[in-house]
């Protein structure tokens, strides 16, 4: 009998050990793994992004960007050596052409995935950076390619930064940092850098956003005075680093003269002007399938108990919007002496 | 014409080398050669006349969803729902028990007179026909007045405008406010309101109302609350004023799930469902003149059949248990007053007792027999062809049974609150794919039932009330 209890008991042990997938080897084996493929993936990321700053890797700047010991660093560069990934000079550390190709796959990765984050899922801009650190490891390559497809092919995440081809290349960001701009004249915001977090969400708070319209109006010698939406805020000249930004084009098809939605009072209407160039994706396009389109005349029909949301006139059709939805619809109102006979 | 040679790669190519050429407008673009083109043909073969048919609608709409009426108008409008129920499900209940229990004596008159074996006339018509008679008399009357009225409110067009009231409080919950489309379902059936979720597209907002969906009492649990209602709150005051009282009561209980939905919502989208309300966009359709005898088609045939089918299922083989606790005995006690008896003390801790605990955990496949098992418990062998009315009722829980309004208010509660029956704990599964969902959309209501009868009764028994 006691026998057969500690003969049960230790298969019991054995199973939970040895279990081919939930026993705790296996989950051990799997963490260890995993592990060290988002360890390699994002010294890969570290290299090439120093190349794209034209310098080369070292050490101990891996060290530094990973928080690891510098024998774990050394694992890791030496396994991405075997993979025949990087190449050791005397210089630093380099990535081979097969190694760009890979880091250039992660990249693609983690900027679809805010890509996804954003459009779909409405994540506000802060967030997304650290859950696309996590998921960029676990996508597959069918599963990358899939979110692609599923995407629209994007070809820019939502800080501006473009996104890698499924061939490994990468169209260059044709952007200046906003320090080197010349004052008083309009430029478009193309590129916001999220890394590091503290001065990403300075940019946040300044309301600055991808594809909006900025004006440096003031240039002092540790800060910049910039307007968006009519509004100023100040900006430290650190931080204007991390903000890149071209020359506006005539394709990128701005309204001029705007509202917002939101704004319009109750009887009041006017003309669909364009969507706001932030709201991308899901969001977008059920705007536009609600008729949204440039040129459609909208007229504010209801309000609610709270205010929020609100319903609109559309082609016909009564539509309901939250503030939030609403705010995304730029206007040129109409005279209010038109809508006079339609107002209460 | 030279052939030439594309090989399928040589497109993939081609398409791809052209996509990048394209700016990111090119769909809006699209989307706005779609309109235009049907805007087009509209005009051409649409002739309007006149705006008086949405002039009338914006006149109904402004009043609908008024800053100071829109909330009162939906309440009136849910209270009148049930006080139509109450005032004419009363009268044809009341005849089909005394019907149905007549049958039953005859019969059961009619076996015994045949010799057959005293076992098998009690499981089949004291057991299988009792519980049968009990849940369609209970049932059928109120589902048939209240499924077609509140049709006539979907049909009309009039729930997107209770979407659109109640929005805001979503927005703060962390929810969408098509949740609200969702629990209006949930009146009729809560696993067709969970199926219903399917019109939100986020999942997390849609997990937010599969897994509070619940907290609608649906058709199964109003003829608990209704009669809840009538005993005791309409008792309590002039006969004049009882079913405006009762259908009251009816609407508290449901403003107090709704508040449970939202708080629940608020809680769930601060912890596991953590995330930012995502877009809302919803169309209102104009008003319809609703169609009588399409009403009549699908909420007596698709709603009413279809749900007293499915307790009508349940309740025979309940009876059947019911009859066979009540009959069998193990060491000198029935095994329903072993049962009943095990279940007591947890039962008056939380301000209930053994019986209802045991009417719910039989009525696990569907609330609809939750009352008609506790009659039966409570009446034991006795003869049921004298409790047909309510007041009759009311003097076998009151007088007999030593229910006090506590007991009612907790049962209310309980009622509201606790786990989904089978049907809608299977669909939860079918919609989420998930063990770990569906056992969440079970065992949270059924805790927050307990605690929350567990909180008002020891409330009522450490206050001097």
């Amino acid at each position: 009998m006691n026998a057969l209890s500690i003969g049960v008991a230790a298969a019991l042990l054995v199973v939970i050990l040895a279990a081919p997938k939930f026993g705790l080897l296996a989950r051990w084996k799997r963490h260890r793994a995993y592990r060290a493929k988002s360890r390699s993936e994002d010294a890969l990321k570290h290299i090439l992004a120093w190349q794209h700053r034209s310098k080369l890797a070292s050490l101990e700047s891996l060290a530094g960007t990973m928080g690891l010991r510098p024998a774990a660093v050394l694992r890791v560069v030496a396994g991405l050596q075997t993979a025949g990934w990087v190449e050791s000079g005397a210089g630093g550390i380099a990535l081979t052409a097969s190694g760009e190709r890979r880091a250039l796959e992660v990249v693609r990765a983690h900027r679809l995935w805010e890509r996804h984050l954003s459009d779909d899922a409405n994540m506000p801009m802060g967030k997304l950076h650290p859950a696309a650190e996590r998921a960029e490891h676990s996508l597959s390559r069918q599963q990358v390619a899939e979110l692609d497809a599923h995407l629209g092919h994007p070809q820019h995440d939502p800080h501006g930064d473009p996104i890698p081809r499924p061939d490994g290349t990468i169209s260059a960001l044709n952007a200046v940092s906003l320090n080197e701009w010349p004052a008083g004249r309009p430029a478009l915001i193309a590129h916001l850098e999220d890394e590091p977090q503290a001065v990403f969400r300075q940019i946040l708070l300044a309301n600055l956003r991808p594809m909006q319209v900025v004006r440096v109006a003031e240039s002092g010698p540790n800060h910049l005075a910039v307007e968006i939406d009519g509004r100023q805020h100040r900006i430290e000249r650190s931080t204007a680093a991390n903000i890149h930004v071209r020359e506006i084009r005539p394709q990128d098809a701005l309204p001029t003269e705007r509202t917002r939605l939101s704004d319009l009072v109750q009887g009041a209407c006017g003309e669909v002007a364009g969507l706001s160039p932030d709201c991308q994706g899901l969001s977008r396009r059920r705007l536009l399938d609600l008729g949204l389109t440039p040129g459609t005349r909208v007229e504010v029909a209801l309000d609610n108990t709270f205010g929020d949301p609100r319903a609109f006139r559309v082609r016909g059709t009564t539509v309901a919007l939250r503030r939030q939805q609403a705010e995304q619809v730029l206007i040129r109102p109409f005279p209010s002496s038109d809508g006079a006979e339609t107002a209460p | 014409m030279t052939p030439v040679s594309v090989t399928p790669q040589a497109v993939l190519d081609r398409s791809d080398e052209l996509r990048r050429g394209l700016d990111g407008s090119f769909r809006d673009s699209m989307v706005a050669s779609l309109y235009q083109r049907a805007g087009e043909l509209a005009g051409r073969s649409v002739r309007e006349q006149g705006a008086g048919k949405w002039d009338f609608d914006q006149r109904i709409d402004r009043i609908l969803t008024s800053r100071w009426l829109g909330l009162p108008v939906m309440l009136l409008l849910l209270g009148a729902v049930f006080w139509v129920t109450i005032l004419g499900a009363n009268v044809p209940s009341q005849m089909l028990a005394n019907g149905f229990f007549a049958v039953e004596a005859a019969a059961a008159g009619w076996f015994e007179s045949m010799g057959a074996p005293w076992w098998l006339t009690g499981l089949v018509w004291h057991g299988i026909f009792r519980g049968l008679a009990w849940v369609v008399s209970v049932m059928l009357p109120p589902m048939a007045i209240f499924f077609p009225v509140f049709t006539i409110l979907e049909d009309l067009g009039y729930l997107p405008r209770v979407a659109f009231n109640l929005d805001w409080l979503f927005r703060k919950a962390g929810a969408h406010g098509k949740q609200a489309l969702t629990m209006a379902m949930g009146f009729g059936c809560n696993a067709a309101g969970v199926t219903s979720t399917r019109i939100i597209d986020s999942p997390r907002e849609r997990l937010l109302a599969i897994l509070t969906n619940n907290f609608v009492p649906c058709n199964g649990r109003f003829p608990t609350l209704i009669m809840l209602a009538v005993i005791f709150v309409a008792a309590a005051v002039p006969p004049a004023a009882a079913a405006f009282a009762a259908a009251a009561a009816v609407v508290a209980v449901v403003l107090l799930g709704v508040c449970f939905t939202l708080g629940v919502s608020w809680a769930l989208s601060r912890s596991l469902l953590s995330g930012e309300a995502s877009a809302f966009t919803l169309e209102m359709p104009p008003y319809r003149r609703p169609s009588i005898l399409r009403i009549l088609y699908t909420s007596l045939i698709d709603r009413t059949i279809f749900v007293l089918g499915r307790a009508m299922l349940t309740a025979a083989p309940a009876g059947a248990l019911i009859w066979i606790l009540a009959n069998v005995q193990a060491g000198g006690t029935t095994l329903a007053d072993r049962s009943i008896s095990l279940l007591e003390p947890l039962g008056t801790a939380i301000g209930l007792d053994g019986v209802i605990l045991l009417a719910y955990v039989i009525a696990i496949p569907a609330n609809e027999i939750v009352v008609p098992t506790m009659l039966m418990c409570y009446l034991g062998g006795a003869m049921m062809m004298d409790i047909t009315t309510y007041e009759q009722i009311r003097e076998v829980l009151v007088g007999q049974h030593g229910w006090t309004m506590l007991t009612a208010v907790n049962l209310m509660l309980f009622s509201l609150l606790h786990n989904p029956c089978a049907t809608t704990i299977l669909t939860i599964w079918k919609e989420t794919r998930s063990a770990r969902w569906t056992a969440l959309g079970a065992l949270m209501p059924l805790g927050l039932a307990f605690l929350v009868c567990l909180a008002t009764a020891q409330a009522v028994r450490l206050l001097p009330l």
